[in-house]
């Protein structure tokens, strides 16, 4: 638009500067504005042909639940939502995020998202489970920039207690060659190359041969070594070894340096005299080169020039919080999968990066735009707008630990666990400050020690193990579970401080309000009042044991089920 | 996405006409599959298969490819069968009888010798990468949009906690229902004390909790979970099948023992519409006493397999039903010191046949010792792509996945032309 043709005269020149000047001024406006209000224009509120499709603000209760999912894992208790719901503050949502993200539970929602992003629920091999879920933990816990994070996983040798945790990643992949560069290639920089191992991608026109060998190149010569003594496995290293390919379909046969993508190779420097600082001697000792490839690979795909690296981690943060990829599916980005918003995807990447990869201040951001707060509901009288558009919010099926810890929450056994671990912990130590017990990372320990084995249970049932995709998927096996198993069913039993328990003494419309509150998070409507009452009425087995049918109604539901 | 070449041309010519005839006399839509024959003609048009998994690794010298009299060709005979030329191995002459209904593959190279790389491999017809196993792929292509039972129902003893089913990125609805025996599936009763009226009183809530739900959203998500308990109502129904003691007459057939009960139970469930049944039978892996255990394990085999062959051929139903009976390897020619034969991906033999299969063939061979493939090298990925085309799904072409192009066979390896029907 600057384009214009400009006389060579004075005033031209003239004209032409105040324009600069002009422009330079607005984009270091733009840069200054807020991440989530620069997000919110470039999804294009403002556009009237946008904003007719676009949904509502989502109300208070919505998204109250929407985000203690998304940030904490769980659905809030019914205590958090009236509590919400009364407090008058203008900010009281940017204040709800900013607690949320320094909340123990902040920490474990994220260990559980990136272990199934990173391990997609492979059994545990050479790095012990709760190891590495304790690495994940405190890396977010401490909030560690998502480079610095990557840079500790793929440079770990796993060769001594402090950095085997970081070494699972390779570890447990064995470090052969294809599951390591194809995951390395998905995960960290959004391209399946896996196609393109054998010969060019046949399907998808930018990945190449060169590409997959070209980041095998990396680890080729790292083996995994298992120590003769201890049977303890790390990461062993050659100093030399090529990669070489062939094309199935064309026999052309090429020869590769390490390289990241279409980026210069990183060729090797010339060889040492004594190319090893720990000489290889059969099976016997881990061998360290002087120069190693696999250092190089950490470096080579954080360093700014790989614009994949930090488009990808913010496209799936971005998944996380909206329920779909601005590439969708997140590790299928390629020409013929373009972005629905390429300039947002850019910004918010180049934001990141400039923000010290801050995966905190990322989700802070998204939390609080217009697009993450939009209700789930469509406006009356306007057409579905395709999930691309980010128009209204997306529904996001709950991951398997989000489905156990809410329905705990719902039917108040984590309260009710937390009571008891709180009177035993008083009765066990006396003499320990009365304070301990209600401290949030105190408790937030204490109920997952108790309740993992729930949370394992779900996993089991509702995980998938491979590739995640964000496809929503239900099964018979599932639903037998939930309709008839005993372990809900268990939860539903009317004592102590259990919902149905709490229930059972209170009168509609209290009884109707309390069961909303803690099931779905939202006070009901009037027409559901009456809805409610009446089931409960006209239940033949008495109004007391149709309060089990009722919460296992509400637990079963769509509503329940989703995130939205 | 389904190929449209038919198994059996005949068969849609037949429903063709009925259908033109019925319409002719003004019947519409469903009314046209008006009585139960021509919904069961209709029903037996469907395609499915069956399983017959050897876990740990039958010996193909003591099963499809005898060597008698060889270097390692082990103390059993090799006997006739009811097609002229074909030997199989003394240990199966109940299969050997019905030869002409079955053929062999000779020549599986897979270049593995881990049981569950193998076992992967056999599966999904791909040697690295969450594939769906080919009865996922079954269930996703095959299953009737009314089938009562989920599409891939695995019976087996033991093994049961596969990855995610064997359904990858189909999805869990096209993962295996594990059946542990004949045991019927978990969590198949109505919590106790709940009675049937209340009970289908808070299936109907749960079901008003939808509806209003779905009020101005996107309802694609709350249809696919609500399918779910739907699928769980129906395998409720079905309890009395799953619990259902087998009739002493088929006892005496099949035989008394698990394997016997485990065919039994695969029949009813392809009577019932299953697109895949999975049946293992455990215990071949022989690294010790190879021969006495193919005595005992291939007798135990061989009688139950040939009745329920035997009961789907007078079903109608073998003619749209592949029959596959594998293993996640063969067994090394060479005779370990311990009278075993170990793991052996390299040089051994599979048998199927059934719905789009040509019957009485032998594709493939091994040199006269068994040490290695003389002809014809297939491996996973060629009978993975041969599995689906005999039962309609175009291999060739892209899974049914928003997004993304994923080929259902492996693109560098094709069917084996000649095997099909």
């Amino acid at each position: 638009m600057y384009s214009s043709p400009l006389n060579s005269s004075a005033l031209g020149k003239t004209c032409w500067f105040a324009v600069a000047l002009v422009l330079i001024a607005v984009q270091s406006a733009e840069a200054t504005r807020p991440l989530h209000e620069r997000v919110d224009a470039a999804i294009g509120c403002g556009d009237p042909e946008f904003e007719r499709l676009a949904a509502a603000d989502a109300g208070d209760a919505a998204f109250i639940r929407r985000v203690y999912l998304d940030l904490a894992g769980t659905i809030p208790s019914s205590d958090q939502v009236r509590r919400f719901l009364a407090e008058s503050a203008a900010d009281k949502r940017a204040q709800l995020v900013d607690q949320l993200l320094e909340s123990p539970r902040y920490a474990r929602h994220m260990q559980y998202v990136f272990d199934t992003m990173l391990m997609e629920r492979r059994p545990a091999k050479y790095v012990k489970a709760d190891q590495w879920q304790a690495y994940l933990r405190q890396s977010f816990a401490e909030n560690k920039p998502w480079d610095q994070f990557v840079t500790e996983m793929l440079t770990a040798d796993g060769a001594d207690e402090t950095n085997r945790a970081a070494a699972r990643f390779l570890l447990d992949r064995e470090l052969k060659p294809d599951p390591v560069t194809r995951d390395l290639g998905r995960i960290f920089l959004g391209r399946d190359l896996q196609c393109a191992q054998c010969h060019d991608h046949p399907n998808v026109d930018d990945y190449l041969q060169r590409h997959y060998h070209g980041l095998a190149a990396f680890l080729n010569r790292s083996y995994l070594f298992t120590d003769p003594k201890t049977k303890q496995a790390s990461i062993g290293e050659k100093a030399e070894g090529v990669v070489k390919f062939t094309s199935v379909f064309t026999s052309e046969a090429a020869e590769t340096a390490p390289r990241m993508l279409d980026l210069p190779p990183v060729e090797d420097p010339p060889m040492a005299d004594e190319p090893y600082k720990v000489k290889p001697e059969k099976k016997k000792v881990r061998s360290v080169p002087v120069y190693s490839r696999r250092l190089q690979l950490a470096s080579a795909m954080t360093d700014p020039s790989n614009a994949a690296f930090r488009r990808n981690i913010v496209n799936r943060l971005w998944a996380m919080m909206m329920g779909r990829g601005i590439v969708e599916p997140v590790d299928m980005w390629h020409a013929g999968n373009p972005p629905s918003h390429p300039e947002l995807l850019e910004m918010l990447a180049d934001d990141f990066a400039a923000h010290h990869y801050d995966v905190k201040y990322l989700l802070r951001e998204l939390a609080r735009t217009k697009t993450y707060q939009r209700s789930s509901q469509y406006p009356p009288g306007a057409e579905i707008a395709p999930d691309d558009r980010f128009a209204v919010a997306l529904q996001k099926p709950l991951s398997p630990e989000q489905l156990a810890w809410s329905m705990m929450q719902a039917t108040s056994l984590t309260e009710a666990t937390l009571q008891d671990l709180q009177a035993k912990h008083r009765k066990a130590h006396p003499d320990d400050d009365p304070q301990t017990v209600e401290d949030p990372v105190w408790q937030e320990a204490a109920l997952h020690d108790a309740l993992k084995g729930h949370v394992a249970s779900f996993v089991d049932l509702f995980g998938v193990t491979g590739i995640q995709t964000s496809q929503f998927d239900a099964s018979a096996n599932q639903a037998l579970f939930l309709r008839n198993g005993k372990v809900l069913q268990s939860w539903l039993t009317p004592q102590g401080a259990r919902l149905t328990a709490k229930l059972k003494a209170l009168d509609a419309p209290q009884l109707v309000d309390e069961f909303y509150m803690a099931v779905f998070s939202r006070p009901p409507g009037a027409d559901e009042q009456q809805q409610i009452s009446e089931f409960l009425a006209r239940a033949p087995e008495g109004r007391d044991a149709a309060l089990g049918q009722l919460v296992w109604a509400a637990l079963s539901s769509a509503e329940f089920r989703f995130n939205h | 996405m389904r190929r449209n070449q038919g198994c059996h041309p005949h068969e849609h010519l037949l429903a063709r006409r009925r259908l033109l005839a019925s319409t002719a006399a003004g019947a519409v839509g469903l009314g046209v599959l008006g009585t139960q024959a021509q919904a069961k003609q209709l029903q037996r048009q469907e395609k499915r298969i069956l399983q017959v998994f050897l876990q740990g690794g039958v010996s193909q010298l003591e099963s499809w490819d005898p060597k008698p009299g060889t270097l390692h060709g082990g103390p059993f005979q090799a006997i006739p069968t009811s097609v002229p030329g074909i030997h199989i191995s003394e240990l199966l002459p109940n299969i050997a009888q019905r030869m002409h209904l079955l053929s062999i593959v000779r020549s599986i190279n897979i270049k593995i010798n881990d049981h569950e790389q193998g076992r992967q491999f056999m599966e999904k017809g791909r040697r690295v990468g969450q594939y769906p196993y080919v009865g996922a792929v079954a269930s996703k292509y095959l299953t009737p949009a009314d089938s009562e039972l989920p599409g891939y129902v695995h019976v087996s003893s033991r093994g049961l906690r596969d990855t995610a089913g064997g359904a990858a990125f189909l999805g869990a609805r096209h993962g295996q229902l594990k059946l542990e025996g004949i045991q019927p599936p978990g969590n198949l009763a109505v919590p106790e004390g709940l009675d049937p009226v209340a009970d289908s009183n808070r299936d109907q809530l749960r079901l008003q909790f939808n509806q209003r739900f779905v009020e101005r959203r996107s309802k694609a998500l709350t249809e696919a979970y609500d399918a779910s308990f739907h699928q769980a109502t129906k395998l409720m129904g079905r309890k009395a099948m799953f619990e259902g003691e087998a009739a002493e007459r088929d006892l005496d057939r099949y035989g008394r023992h698990d394997f016997g009960r485990y065919c039994l139970l695969a029949r009813t469930l392809l009577e019932n519409g299953a697109a895949c049944v999975k049946v293992t039978h455990h215990g071949y892996d022989s690294h010790a006493e190879n021969f006495n255990f193919h005595l005992e394990q291939l007798g135990e085999f061989d009688k139950p397999f040939c009745m329920l062959l035997d009961d789907l051929k007078a079903r109608g139903m073998l003619e749209s039903t592949l029959v596959v009976i594998y293993s996640e390897f063969g067994r090394t020619p060479k005779v370990n010191v311990r009278y075993g034969r170990d793991h052996w991906g390299s040089a051994w033999s599979i048998a199927l046949g059934g719905c789009g299969i040509q019957p009485g063939a032998v594709i493939g061979k091994t040199n006269d010792t068994g040490t290695a493939v003389a002809d014809r090298e297939v491996d996973a990925g060629h009978l993975f792509h041969t599995y689906l085309q005999a039962v309609g799904v175009d291999s060739t072409a892209d899974h049914d996945i928003p997004g993304r192009s994923i080929p259902i066979g492996d693109p560098s390896t094709e069917a084996i032309g000649e095997l099909l029907a």
